[in-house]
């Protein structure tokens, strides 16, 4: 299918469009209260993305049976899948709720939306994922550059590590890495999002000064031995970001740096 | 600067390598001596009494088999203990393998400490008092009788199935948490080689297990 014909089909919708869309949403009016379902069905139209399913079941918050609720809470902002803020888990996989059309999600079925499952659920959809930033400042995801007197221009890197680290660099926090990952969960695992950024900064030839900080920070009780190389991560992330790439190549500088450091004292 | 090392990291690696050196290694001279069932019981009685007349065989047989062993096994225990397989929503077959090294470590688990007090000790008094160690020039009676019963038979084939998966998709983990196979093309050719790896041991494994019932294994001495 030519480019030009796909757009003219997306333009038109489905060929055999449905009248309404249905959403199953996973609620929880507080923090430690208890989750239910509650269904809610919007006239079709073509081109909707979970967003703007979400927009019109707040304009009139009644459920399938007819019964009056709240309307259902979610984080949005960019609506371009490069803030990250608006992940949630659609039909049981995880990804952006801005970028998921429904037209491409077998919309003749009901569509689930539920909070991320790894971090702690503030309401509706909405979770708490301050942990993230928590564990960037772990593992200290910065360059030191600030000096009692001007340190000159920056060293020069190849062209293949500025292409590397320009996709680490793409990383939006969104969490679709931890989501998808089996051994992410209750704090014993720091996960990939931290350690790309670890791989991010080690790179950097400036970075690299503060090297056996960060590696000292992912190979603590939590540290990357926890990672079980399911590659959940890097099939997950939204930003085709080479999570296990990191991964291993920190394998290599923690085994290299921490476990065999010892022989060059 | 230093880097600290903290006790999980320090017993994860020792974990990772334990599986590979000794317990990778040990098993490939197991099968090794099971396959000398294939030409005939003296031939395999005399590879046991040979590996029972090694010096100083006590303290290899606790400090190389049965420390990291048990070590292994109970650490394995703990790190499955923390997995949240999600297989059904993420469906990758990396994603199946993080599964199955864990269920076939935990299928490894009761099948090894089984098998040990079955043939090493003697220890499981209605199906075998004997031990295969200590009775060199008995050892491939005591195994062929045990192995005439089908039930038998088939859990020591799930266990060397479960024993050859766990070795050669433990190999690739090895090598990719140790750093040295880093790139998606590399991890992927790293990939195929542990696959044959695993199909080839996995024949000679069957094979010398069917040589106890069958004279000469699957091929009946062909290859003889």
């Amino acid at each position: 299918m030519s480019a030009e014909t796909k757009t003219e089909q997306q333009m038109q919708g489905l060929r055999n469009p449905p009248r309404e869309v249905v959403l199953r949403v996973r609620r929880r009016e507080r923090q430690d209260a208890e989750a239910r379902w509650e269904e809610f069905a919007i006239p079709y139209r073509p081109n909707l993305n979970i967003i703007s399913c979400l927009m019109e079941v707040r304009k009139n918050p009644v459920t399938r049976d007819g019964k009056k609720t709240t309307p259902p809470v979610w984080d949005m902002n960019c609506l371009e899948q490069v803030c990250g803020i608006c992940t949630m888990v659609i039909n049981g996989r995880v990804r952006q709720s801005c970028s998921a059309l429904v037209d491409n999600l077998e919309p003749h079925k009901p569509i689930t939306l539920e909070p991320m499952s790894k971090f702690p659920n503030v309401r509706d959809l909405v979770v708490d994922r301050s942990e993230m930033f928590d564990h960037l400042k772990r593992v200290k995801a910065w360059i030191e550059i600030d000096g009692s007197y001007d340190l000159g221009p920056g060293p020069r890197m190849t062209q293949d590590d500025v292409a590397e680290r320009y996709a680490y660099s793409r990383c939006m926090t969104c969490g679709c890495c931890l989501e998808a990952c089996p051994q992410y969960g209750d704090g014993n695992y720091i996960g990939p999002q931290a350690i790309a950024q670890v791989r991010y900064q080690n790179m950097h030839p400036s970075g690299k000064i503060t090297r056996d900080d960060r590696l000292s920070a992912i190979m603590g009780d939590d540290g990357i031995t926890n990672c079980g190389n399911a590659q959940n991560c890097v099939r997950a992330c939204p930003m085709s970001i080479p999570l296990t790439k990191a991964i291993y190549e920190e394998n290599r500088e923690t085994v290299i740096y921490g476990l065999f450091g010892w022989l060059r004292k | 600067m230093a880097v600290r090392l903290s006790s999980t990291f320090v017993f994860r690696k020792l974990h990772q390598l334990t599986g590979i050196i000794p317990l990778g290694v040990f098993l490939l001279e197991h099968f090794y001596t099971n396959s000398k069932a294939m030409t005939g019981p003296a031939d395999f009685n005399k590879a046991v009494g040979d590996l029972q007349s090694i010096p100083y065989i006590i303290f290899i047989e606790i400090g190389g088999i049965f420390v990291p062993l048990i070590y292994h096994a109970v650490y394995g225990l703990f790190i499955t203990w923390e997995a949240r397989p999600n297989n059904l929503a993420y469906p990758y077959p990396r994603n199946w393998f993080y599964t199955i090294q864990r269920l076939t470590g935990l299928i490894l688990f009761f099948f090894i400490f089984f098998h040990v007090l079955n043939f090493r000790f003697g220890a499981i008094p209605w199906l075998n008092d004997r031990s295969v160690a200590h009775f060199p020039n008995e050892a491939f009676g005591i195994v062929s009788r045990e192995f005439a019963n089908p039930i038998i038979f088939v859990v020591y084939s799930v266990g060397i199935l479960a024993t050859v998966w766990h070795l050669a998709n433990g190999l690739w983990l090895f090598l990719v948490d140790w750093g040295v196979v880093i790139g998606e093309r590399a991890q992927r050719l790293t990939g195929y080689a542990c696959i044959a790896f695993g199909l080839l041991l996995l024949a000679v494994g069957i094979n010398a297990q069917v040589a106890f019932i069958r004279p000469g294994g699957l091929l009946g001495g062909i290859l003889y």
